[in-house]
């Protein structure tokens, strides 16, 4: 067994299409195709984070919260869509699979690892960031895939003014992490 | 001809590549740093910087997502 893991390894088709990581083009050519078939498949451009207010909406619910009244989820179809839970949800059910893809695409490389956690910065970092990064995606109506990615792929002038900013944003982040974490 | 470590486990791009610049310059021409690295875009970039500066690099797969990235400092 352990023989025909060994040879699997060392294939040539392995380490193309499941160890290695593709190139740039090659990656490009697949997202140009996805999103197109998630335009044509849902009327809707490829976005991540609209579907990540629905969650904090669903765990804000879990601990007794309403939301009926909040502005951001008071047009008919998101109450429509929080009513109808997770798993009536598109946008949640595809960022599930984009974090299971990962996951299984990390599997198949061999190179899954539980990176432990280095100091308290990394830490403080990573909730702000996450924070920032949330909210920010919910004030420009996207994130750098809705907002940057399918705005500019569909034409849209909004995309890249989002670019725009998203170096500043980028350049003042990265003082910041040199700064910290050096 | 020394040789030096960086333990760069648990850090996130580009952290590794900066800490990597800046270690670098401080080397002699001839020593070698051996850069330890478990985020995968690292062991990407890192490689790609330092043979952009004609350094003489060497990637070891030590663990499942665990690398040791080989440089040899050539000017």
């Amino acid at each position: 067994m352990n023989q025909f893991w060994l040879r699997i390894s060392s294939n040539r088709f392995y380490k193309q299409l499941l160890k290695e990581p593709l190139s740039y083009v090659a990656g490009a050519v697949l997202l140009a195709v996805f999103a197109t078939a998630h335009l044509a498949v849902f009327s809707k451009g490829w976005g991540v984070t609209s579907a990540f207010a629905d969650w904090g909406a669903w765990v804000y619910e879990l601990f007794g919260g309403n939301v009926d009244k909040w502005a951001y989820f008071s047009s008919e179809k998101a109450q429509k869509t929080l009513s109808g839970g997770f798993m009536n949800d598109g946008g949640s059910i595809r960022n599930l699979g984009i974090v299971l893809g990962a996951l299984l695409a990390t599997l198949f490389a061999s190179e899954f690892k539980i990176k432990k956690i280095k100091s308290k910065k990394q830490v403080i970092a990573a909730v702000l960031g996450g924070l920032l990064m949330g909210y920010g995606a919910r004030l420009a109506n996207g994130c750098n895939i809705g907002a940057l990615f399918t705005a500019i792929s569909s034409l849209s002038l909004s995309g890249w003014i989002f670019g725009a900013f998203l170096f500043v944003g980028a350049f003042i982040g990265s003082k910041l992490l040199a700064k910290f974490f050096m | 001809m020394a040789e030096f470590t960086l333990d760069c486990l648990g850090e996130a791009c580009p952290v590794p590549l900066m800490k990597t610049e800046k270690k670098m310059a401080d080397l002699k021409v001839g020593d070698v740093l051996v850069v330890s690295i478990d985020h995968s875009c690292a062991m990407k970039n890192v490689p790609e910087w330092a043979r952009k500066q004609g350094h003489n690099v060497e990637i070891e797969e030590i663990a499942d997502g665990e690398w040791e990235v080989v440089i040899e400092k050539t000017k």
